[in-house]
């Protein structure tokens, strides 16, 4: 009996381990441009975790990875704008259910609790998870100064494309 | 039975508990990344010297640098120098995110002036590390102003060179120093004691006083301050100078004071002839604009 609860209990172990899935691939992008200048990025150096079993969900960027069209744009992100020197990563960290991802988005060290819709479909033995959704600048804190406030919208869309992996350690 | 069924139970609950914690986990062994420290300093130019940084690939950018008259010359009717002005205009562009080569052209002695600018190495952390960024910077310079001793000169006589190694480093998000060694070549010099060849040492930092706005200084010394035959005293002097960086969008105003007027390497450093302590102070600014004109 006890063989068979240790066996169990082994098989158990690997099987909740098996339904972890990765990727350090994610591609994410966000658009915070007006009519008067394009501001867009993107990295394709974003970590996402999934485990099916419990359906945690965490997606986490480093934000100097962006890459914008312009050297001096980029500069001016990551230093004056998401000071990626005191808060060099942003983080997802929630649940996926019923088409929806719910959790903490931290951006700028603050989080805010957000539930937008989201797919995650099973492909060949991976999960592909996308989803795109609007956040405001100033709930992050992120200041914009007057001078270029016409810029410079007050929204980012934000674009996540990843294919997971199952992972194993 | 029921004992062992709760400790299984028990077992799997916290296998499942360390298997949660572990995913997010899994989120910061990304590490594996290098990341190259930005934004040492906010131009090209600390002053009057180099920084470590240029502008990005496909970037053009557009300097211009004022350098007022001596606060000692009437400085009232001259309106605190701004009616003598020299100036300086300069051109550069960012062929990659490494290479910046330009050209400028300057009212002291008719100079125009070439240069190349190649960041060699970046400070980096993460996956690799290395504490500094170090570039390198060689600059021409081309002497237009007649000369006056009445003799032929060729034109090599007019030419002067400026090689440095500049080593930067981020400290952190307020404060950046810098420490250049150089090397000054004049094809001609006053007097045949004159060495063609004298060695810079420049120290400079800033430190920033909020996210536009930047405390700068710099402060060169010199292996040679008395040129001329048999000349006891200094006649050029080590040039120093303070100022304020203010970055607004595609500008940075650096407006100082120093004890220098020359603009164009290597006239600034090796042959400043004005003396803080004599009260030969001057006014000046360098305004950059850059232009993405390749994307």
């Amino acid at each position: 009996m006890k063989n068979i609860l240790l066996t169990v209990l082994l098989v158990s172990s690997t099987f909740v381990s098996a339904q972890q899935y990765l990727t350090r691939e994610a591609r994410l992008n966000f658009d915070a441009g007006s009519p008067l200048e394009d501001i867009e990025a993107f990295t394709e150096s974003g970590s996402a975790v999934y485990d099916a079993t419990t359906g945690k969900i965490g997606v986490q960027v480093l934000m100097t990875s962006f890459q914008f069209k312009r050297a001096l744009m980029q500069e001016h992100f990551n230093e004056n704008y998401v000071e990626s020197e005191k808060f060099p990563k942003a983080s997802f960290k929630g649940y996926y259910g019923e088409g929806n991802v719910a959790g903490g988005l931290t951006i700028h060290g603050v989080t805010k609790e957000i539930t937008v819709p989201a797919r995650l479909d099973q492909e060949d033995g991976n999960f592909v998870l996308v989803t795109s959704f609007d956040i405001t600048l100033a709930d992050y804190e992120v200041k914009i100064p007057s001078a270029v406030a016409n810029k410079i919208s007050k929204t980012a869309s934000i674009q996540v494309q990843a294919t997971l992996k199952k992972f194993s350690k | 039975m029921g004992r062992l069924r709760y400790i299984f139970f028990l077992s799997l609950s916290v296998l499942l508990a360390t298997a949660q914690e572990d995913l997010f986990d899994l989120l910061d062994e990304e590490s594996e990344s290098t990341q190259y420290t930005y934004a040492t300093f906010k131009g090209t130019k600390l002053l009057n010297g180099q920084t470590n940084e240029t502008p990005g690939k496909g970037v053009l950018q557009y300097i211009i640098s004022h350098r007022f008259g001596s606060f000692t010359d009437e400085y009232l009717y001259n309106f605190f120098g701004l009616d003598n002005a020299h100036i300086r205009m300069q051109l550069d562009y960012g062929f990659s995110d490494r290479l910046n080569i330009g050209i400028g052209r300057s009212s002291v002695l008719k100079t125009s002036d070439a240069f190349v600018k190649y960041r060699a190495l970046r400070q980096k952390t993460g996956a690799t590390f290395f504490p500094f960024s170090v570039t390198l910077y060689s600059a021409l310079n081309y002497r237009g102003a007649r000369f006056t001793d009445g003799i032929d000169h060729n034109t090599t006589d007019r030419l002067s060179y400026h090689h440095q190694a500049i080593f930067a480093r981020k400290f952190n998000e307020r404060l950046s120093l810098i420490l250049a060694p150089s090397i000054v070549h004049w094809n001609l010099v006053p007097g045949p004691e004159d060495p063609n060849d004298t060695y810079h040492l420049l120290i400079g930092g800033r430190y920033k006083l909020s996210k536009r706005i930047a405390l700068t200084s710099e402060y060169a010394f010199s292996s040679n301050r008395s040129y001329g035959s048999g000349a006891t005293e200094e006649r050029f002097h080590n040039p120093m100078s303070v100022g304020v960086d203010i970055e607004t969008g595609g500008h940075v105003f650096q407006f100082h004071l120093s004890n220098t007027r020359a603009m164009s390497d290597p006239l600034w450093v090796a042959q400043n002839p004005y003396s803080a302590a004599n009260g030969s102070l001057f006014l000046g600014f360098n305004i950059s604009r850059v232009f993405t004109v390749n994307q």
